[in-house]
Order: C-alpha cells, then structure tokens, then sequence
C-alpha cells in the first residue's frame, strides 16, 4: 500500500506522527490476532506491543519487497512463539503472573466503552462470541491453533504457511485438518448442550 | 462411510489461491462422493462460525518509542507534561527553595526574595506555608476522588440506560433470556467497573501521598534546621 510506504518512509526520518499513524492503520488487525492466540487481553496487549517493538527496531530493513502487513505479521508471528515458549517456561516453573497493562496510564482512558457508548446488547453478544471462539481455539493445541489463525483469520496458503513455520506443507495441511476436526466436535457438543 | 480422499479434498478445498481447473477437479469428486460432501460442508460451516469474530477495540496505549520521542520535540505541551510527575516537579523545587535558604517576603514596596540571607521571615512561615500547602494538596485529592467517581457514576447510568432501551426495543417483552443477558451484562459491567474504579483511586492515593510525603519530609527538615541554629 502506498500509503504504508510513504508512512514507512517518514517514521525512519524520524517523524513520530508517522510511525504513530502507521501503527494505528494496523493496530487492531496485530491486537485482534494477539487475542485470538493468547486467549486474554493482558497477554494479547503485551504480545501487541512487542511485535510494535519489534516493526519499529526492523523498520529500516524492510525493503518493500513484500506488502508491509505481511512483513509485519512474519514479525508478529514470531514473536507470538517466542511468548508462547515464555509463557510455557514460566508456567512449567509456577513463575507467572498477569501484570497490569500499562502502569502509567489513567485506567479510566482504558475504558474503550467510555466514548462514545455503544449498545450494550450488541456489545454483550460480540463479547459473547469472541469469548465461544477463543473458548474453543483454546482447546487446540499450540500449533493447531496458530495454523488455524494463519489459515482462517489471515488467509495465508499452506505453502505460505510451511515457509513461515519451516514446516513441510503436508504437515501443515494434516495439522489444519486435524484442528478443524476438534473445532467441528467442539461446537456440536456445545450446540448439542444447549 | 468413508473416503481416504476427504482431507486432501477438504485441504486443497479451501485454499486461496485454487485454479480453475483444480476446482472442476474437486468438484468432480464432491458429486460422486457424499461423505466427502458432508465433511466439506462441516469444514466450511466451522470456518464461518471462526469468522464471526468481531474485532475487538485496542485498549489506550503509548504507541511512540521513547527513542522516536527524543528525536522529534513535542509540539504541544501537554504530549510531554505528565501529570504524575507533578509531585515529584514540586517537591523538587521546594527542595531547591529549602536548601538554598530561600526567603519570600512581602513588602510594602512588593515581593522581595532572598537567597541564603536574612529576609525577615521565621521558619514558622516557612512551616505554615508548608502546612497550607499540604492542606490543599488534600483537598484537591478529596475533588479529584469526588469528580472521579461521579464520571465512573454517570458512565455506568448511561450504559443501564441504554441496555434497557435496547433490550426493550428488540424483545419487546422481558423474555427469560432477554433478562439472563440483562443480568449477564450487569455483572460484566459492575465487575469491569470496579476493577477500574479501585485502579484509578490507587493511581490517585499514590500520586497525592507522594506530595503529601514529600511536603511533610521537607516540614520536617525546616523544623530540624530551625532548631540547630
């Protein structure tokens, strides 16, 4: 996108709005797939935050070779296993505890509800449904959930998927279909439940 | 009944980027086979039900690096002060004002300040301004608490509010249901708001004990340095 690039160019000038109005382009895109993997918000905002971290410490090496969304989610992508492995680490060791967000900020602001209100029902319900999927993508396996995520949320082929995983992309196909499978049931049981 | 074909058929199915005559092929299959009918609909029935995900708002956060910060000055005042560092700015130049034996006095012929030197005005002036000084840091605490918690008053009215109306407007009547998802919301939203109220009353304690700490710190001293002479 040509807008991306120009954004791109001016960041690396040094132009803090820039880098400020790129980031926001994308932010809800890389927060959404950050929630989606890690299951919470505290988590999720944290791995949002690092891949911004890692995009704006890479920014001088991107060649616009590529789009920079599918630059940025490689970054996202491997930061989201680098989490993942730290949190495992730390869970193995009973070492883990949730941090609040962003110490310094006016907690009040955080309230993303606060303007404007939106309805509430409808706010239940999208939260409701957000929940159910996490729910279930949270059944899945480490690896099956981020092939889902690459697959179903980010569109991305099986070959795009083995490149970036450094997997055969048969692997990736039997592991999609097997996560597929474990949804399927997963829904049916609930559907049958209620 | 099965077909080993199914996940190869189903894999290949949903990728992207098919041609043409990959599809026809697929298709072919999926006409002569029902099993592999029926997994593909599951398969495409549980990726729509993934992509009813609704993207959820990023919460407030500092999205500039300092690094990036330090390399364009802020244009605007406000971007930079931080109001949590109001405290410690204060305490600092009471500190200066202290150490440096500063003396304010008002005169008939306007405000003099001496540095060091006899000015004419006790310590005890210097305690008392300290004592006032502390008296409306507490008091602005005890507004800013008041005005925090009328906003946290009006936020939730307005949201109760607005659930009502909404739930009215699309059930009509209360049904069972529309009055689970009433009490479901309720309790998300007291729960939400609770943790962001006890927040942000910490956030103030802390910041106003601090400049009352230091206010009461440097009193102390004033006194200590009254009494050694």
């Amino acid at each position: 996108m040509k807008q991306d690039e120009a954004l791109i160019s001016d960041a690396l000038r040094g132009s803090a709005r820039a880098w400020e109005a790129l980031v926001r382009r994308h932010e809800t895109r890389v927060y959404n797939f950050s929630l989606r993997l890690m299951g919470n918000q505290t988590d999720a905002f944290d791995l949002m935050q690092e891949v911004f971290l890692g995009v704006f410490r890479n920014l001088h090496r991107f060649r616009g070779e590529s789009l920079f969304t599918t630059w940025m989610f490689r970054i996202a992508h491997n930061k989201a296993v680098d989490m993942n492995r730290r949190r495992r680490l730390f869970s193995e060791h009973d070492l883990y505890a949730e941090q609040d967000a962003d110490d310094d900020a006016d907690p009040l602001d955080q309230l993303t509800a606060d303007l404007p209100l939106q309805d509430p029902a409808a706010i239940l319900s999208e939260e409701r449904s957000n929940r159910d999927i996490n729910r279930y993508l949270g059944a899945l396996s480490w690896d099956q959930r981020l092939i889902v995520e690459l697959k179903v949320f980010q569109s991305h082929t099986f070959d795009e998927i083995a490149e970036l995983q450094d997997i055969p992309a048969n692997t990736a196909k039997t592991r999609f279909y097997t996560a597929l499978k474990k949804l399927k049931e997963l829904m049916e049981l609930e559907h049958d439940m209620s | 009944m099965t077909c080993h074909k199914t996940e190869y058929l189903i894999t290949e199915y949903l990728e992207v980027d098919l041609t043409a005559r990959q599809r026809a092929i697929l298709e072919q299959h999926l006409q002569e086979c029902a099993h592999c009918r029926q997994e593909l609909a599951a398969a495409q029935q549980t990726q729509a039900r993934l992509r009813t995900w609704q993207d959820e708002p990023v919460p407030q956060w500092n999205r500039i690096p300092e690094s990036l910060l330090k390399v364009e000055k802020p244009r605007k005042l406000e971007s930079f002060f931080n109001w949590q560092l109001a405290p410690l700015a204060v305490s600092f130049l009471l500190a200066v004002a202290v150490m440096m034996n500063v003396k304010i006095t008002n005169t008939p012929d306007g405000i003099a300040v001496a540095f060091g030197g006899e000015a004419g005005v006790s310590e005890s002036l210097v305690l008392e301004q300290l004592a006032r000084f502390e008296a409306q840091q507490r008091q602005e605490q005890e507004e800013r608490m008041q005005a925090l918690t009328v906003r946290m008053e009006e936020r939730q009215d307005a949201a109760n509010a607005q659930l009502i109306e909404s739930v009215v407007s699309q059930f009509g009547e209360s049904t069972s249901r529309s009055l689970e998802q009433v009490v479901a919301y309720f309790e998300e939203q007291r729960q939400q708001d609770l943790q962001v109220l006890q927040s942000s009353y910490q956030q103030l304690a802390d910041s106003d004990y601090q400049t009352i700490r230091s206010v009461q710190q440097l009193a102390t001293y004033v006194q200590y340095q009254a009494e050694s002479r």
